[in-house]
């Protein structure tokens, strides 16, 4: 069995999840900026206050995933992303204690409303600034980052990180689109409305620029034209689907097709990378550890991956239908 | 001035991770204690207890939030700061870190949403099987980051093939020879952070005459967790310094504060050193004359190793060892004579009502967290110069990050965490003065909303004030 391989696809399921996951609480967040009303905002941090802990721990999961399974990537990769992954830490953090703070204080609450806010919004615009620079691609000198920890900042990336933006925007007011009532499910339909068509030309131009950059990703085009034509077409049917669906009846369609957007667009990046973790540079196999590191890890994750998503739905399940007016009872 | 990459992700790390390990701590104490009041309420149907327990479920929420924010960046740093400790000790503690996601993190991020919001959506019984499994959680969370950490104490079960490290067998990797010592030490620390929190807030109470039942529940039931794991803690203590002398001698050399090969005999018990490195000796000393030969060699003239047994590039930093060791174990001593004390007082029938005791609680209430980082101070800068023990020296790990970077990131970590410090303590502060919320609209359900309104008379007479419930 190809173990390196096994461990990638279990890295990449916790990263997808985090992404679609995460990506909405993150998108919810970036939203707090736009709305005026501090009951509106209440219900839009309610909405995923119960669940949000689980959602960020995949991120975690992902880090610690590829730091068991590919070291060598690990040590590359996260020095040379040491700032945009610093300062989504921090943002990151800043979201954390927003969350209980703001709680805690009637007249403040504008204040951490806004710092959630701004953590989302810088968290999800480093994620996309990494994701950039991962196509764009590192220096690498054998086992060593050998560029500067600014190569990151160029204008593709930066597209990209607004892109990533846009799309956790589009999350987050579809799961707003599910999860409320109105007049706050009309707030969601006005941003779907506005950020859904913008996000699908991001990424399409996207796509563009990134043939542009990096070489990598024309030979990639060149080596599964129909894979990577199939996830274009699907993603276009997708995105025109949503549009179609915000403001209609069924509450969680946008949501949905927002996550399918996402899960297309992730496995549009796998494709092209694929077999690299150090993309365009270092296959899996050549960044992995030795099998018994593999062993325990998948060991591990085939036997208790299926208990944590089984006790995640149902944490989902307690808190399901519209969120309530009040507030979570406790 | 030329800065030191080495020294500012030095910095960087011993920062993040000792403002970490507080809420953790905190956590790992709290989540018990609200699953045995919870149980108690179950149980008793004392509406005291739930009182209790929603008191401190909020103050809990807020530094487990705290805790896991700070947490995501450990295990990013790993890798940000020390990229090559991450290649090389990535086979052996990434997948235990990954099991502890796997089996802790999702657990505890499944069952607090449930645990916070959900005690009238899931009932009562569930209910508390979710705060159970948040604290089972925690102890789980504890037991792999304190394998991974002893692993890199004590490394066993790995083998170096061409500059990589290969793990030849996981049970040596996982029970490593100092784990299942210093884990029990651990989870006895952290409880006895959270009985001594707990019992200091219950004495603040009790002095102010405010929430007189709360505070007395709260007293009895810290001191009485206190008692066990201070007789518990005194022994596990001796049995993590027994282990650790003979796999760490360096470490437990510097923590004494002896630099001669054989000190002189008998041997003081140092309490204050101003140690010279440079010139291996100390400057000046305080210290109890034949108190060293009696603990340390249980003889009156016995003779204690010091740092110069261990060659000059391989000895840690004394200083930094000798403190955390006098911080961690002074703080011990004061926490037994405390419990001392309270037996005493309990046996008197005057535990409630002794305002020296009770303020002694309240100066108490953070000794947990102050005595656990000096533990730790002792356990990481002891184990210098080497990051993984005997195997990759620290300065060998560090990323290719130039130190204007690191230390503007230092600069932003210091000033972020500063403000999520300002808020916990605020907001807890906030809460503590605010104090228990009493009769709860989910008394009403349990048929005892009658009782929890009408809190049994009290005939204390050291109470001044009625209670403001």
């Amino acid at each position: 069995m190809d173990l390196p391989l096994l461990s990638a696809l279990f890295a990449a399921f916790a990263l997808l999840l985090y992404v679609l996951l995460d990506g909405f609480d993150l998108g919810v967040g970036a939203l707090l900026l736009l709305q005026p009303d501090e009951r509106l905002r209440d219900r839009m941090v309610d909405s995923i206050m119960p669940t949000w802990d689980g959602n960020e721990t995949w991120l975690i999961m992902a880090g610690v995933a590829m730091l068991a399974a590919f070291p060598i990537a690990y040590g590359i990769l996260l020095p040379a992303f040491y700032l945009p992954l610093i300062i989504m830490l921090l943002a990151l953090g800043l979201r954390g204690v927003s969350f209980e703070f703001r709680y805690q204080t009637e007249q403040g609450r504008r204040l951490w409303d806004r710092c959630f806010a701004l953590g989302s919004i810088v968290a999800a615009l480093m994620q996309g600034l990494i994701v950039g620079g991962l196509i764009q691609g590192v220096t690498v000198d054998g086992e060593r980052f050998a560029g500067s920890v600014f190569d990151v900042f160029q204008p593709f990336p930066l597209f990209v990180a607004v892109a990533v933006l846009a799309g956790y925007v589009v999350l987050g007011a579809g799961w707003l689109h599910l999860k409320a009532t109105p007049p706050l499910r009309g707030f969601a339909e006005r941003i779907l409305h506005l950020v859904a068509p913008t996000f699908v030309v991001l990424v399409a131009a996207g796509c563009g620029a990134a043939a542009m950059v990096q070489p990598g990703v024309d030979a990639a085009w060149a080596q599964h034209p129909i894979l990577l034509g199939v996830i274009a077409a699907l993603f276009l049917g997708a995105a025109t689907a949503l549009l179609l669906a915000v403001g209609g009846r069924a509450d969680g369609r946008p949501f949905f097709l927002g996550l399918a957007l996402f899960a297309l667009a992730f496995a549009g990046f796998g494709v092209t990378i694929f077999p690299n973790v150090v993309p365009f540079r270092i296959s899996l196999w050549a960044a992995a550890s030795a099998t018994l590191s593999h062993v325990f890890l998948l060991v591990g994750a085939v036997i208790v991956t299926p208990m944590v998503l089984a006790y995640s739905a149902f944490a989902y399940r307690v808190f399901r239908g519209k969120t309530p007016e009040s507030g979570w009872e406790t | 001035m030329t800065l030191d990459p080495t020294l500012l992700a030095r910095i960087q790390f011993g920062f993040t991770v000792s403002f970490h390990i507080i809420f953790p701590t905190i956590s790992i104490g709290l989540a018990m204690f609200l699953a045995i009041v919870e149980g108690l309420w179950l149980k008793t149907r004392d509406p005291l207890y739930l009182q209790i327990y929603r008191f401190w479920l909020g103050i809990f929420a807020m530094g487990f939030g705290v805790g896991v924010v700070t947490g995501i960046v450990l295990s990013f740093e790993f890798g940000l700061g020390f990229a090559r400790f991450g290649q090389i000790a990535g086979p052996a503690i990434g997948p235990m870190i990954a099991l502890e996601v796997l089996t802790s993190f999702f657990l505890e991020a499944g069952f607090l949403g449930i645990m916070l919001f959900g005690l009238n959506r899931v009932g009562p019984r569930l209910h508390f099987l979710a705060t159970c499994m948040v604290a089972l959680g925690t102890l789980l969370s504890a037991s792999w980051i304190l394998s991974a950490n002893s692993w890199m104490q004590t490394p066993d079960g790995v083998t170096m093939e061409n500059g990589h490290l290969v793990v030849t067998d996981w049970l040596k990797v996982i029970v490593n020879p100092s784990w299942l010592y210093r884990l029990p030490h651990m989870l006895a620390a952290a409880y006895l952070t959270g009985s001594f929190l707990v019992a200091g807030v219950g004495a603040w109470y009790l002095l102010r005459g405010e929430h007189v039942d709360f505070g007395r529940r709260t007293v009895s039931l810290g001191m009485a967790f206190a008692t066990v794991l201070i007789a518990c803690q005194v022994f596990i203590g001796d049995l993590v310094y027994g282990r650790m002398l003979q796999y760490q001698p360096a470490k437990m050399q510097a923590a004494e504060g002896f630099w001669e090969e054989q000190s002189q005999s008998p041997a003081p018990y140092y309490w204050i050193i101003v140690p010279d490195q440079a010139n291996q000796k100390n400057l000046f000393t305080i210290g109890t004359p034949y108190l060293g030969s009696i603990w340390l060699t249980h003889s009156l003239d016995g003779r204690v190793e010091g740092l110069k047994n261990t060659p000059r590039d391989r000895q840690p930093i004394m200083g930094w060892v000798f403190y955390g060791f006098r911080v961690m174990y002074g703080i011990a001593i004061l926490m037994f004579g405390v419990v001392v004390a309270s037996l005493w007082l309990h046996w008197q029938g005057r535990l409630f009502t002794s305002r020296w005791f009770l303020r002694t609680l309240v100066v108490m209430t953070p000794s947990g967290v102050v005595a656990t980082l000096g533990g730790w101070y002792l356990a990481e800068t002891g184990r210098q110069p080497w990051v993984i023990y005997n195997i990759l020296r620290t300065n060998d790990a560090v990323s290719p990050v130039p130190a204007q970077v690191l230390l503007s990131t230092l600069i932003a970590f210091v000033c972020i965490y500063a403000l999520f410090m300002a808020g916990f303590l605020i907001f807890t502060g906030r809460a503590i003065r605010k104090g228990p919320r009493v009769a709860t609209d989910h008394a009403e359900s349990t048929g005892s909303l009658k009782h929890a309104l009408k809190p049994a008379v009290l005939d204390d007479p050291g109470r001044n004030r009625p209670v403001t419930e």
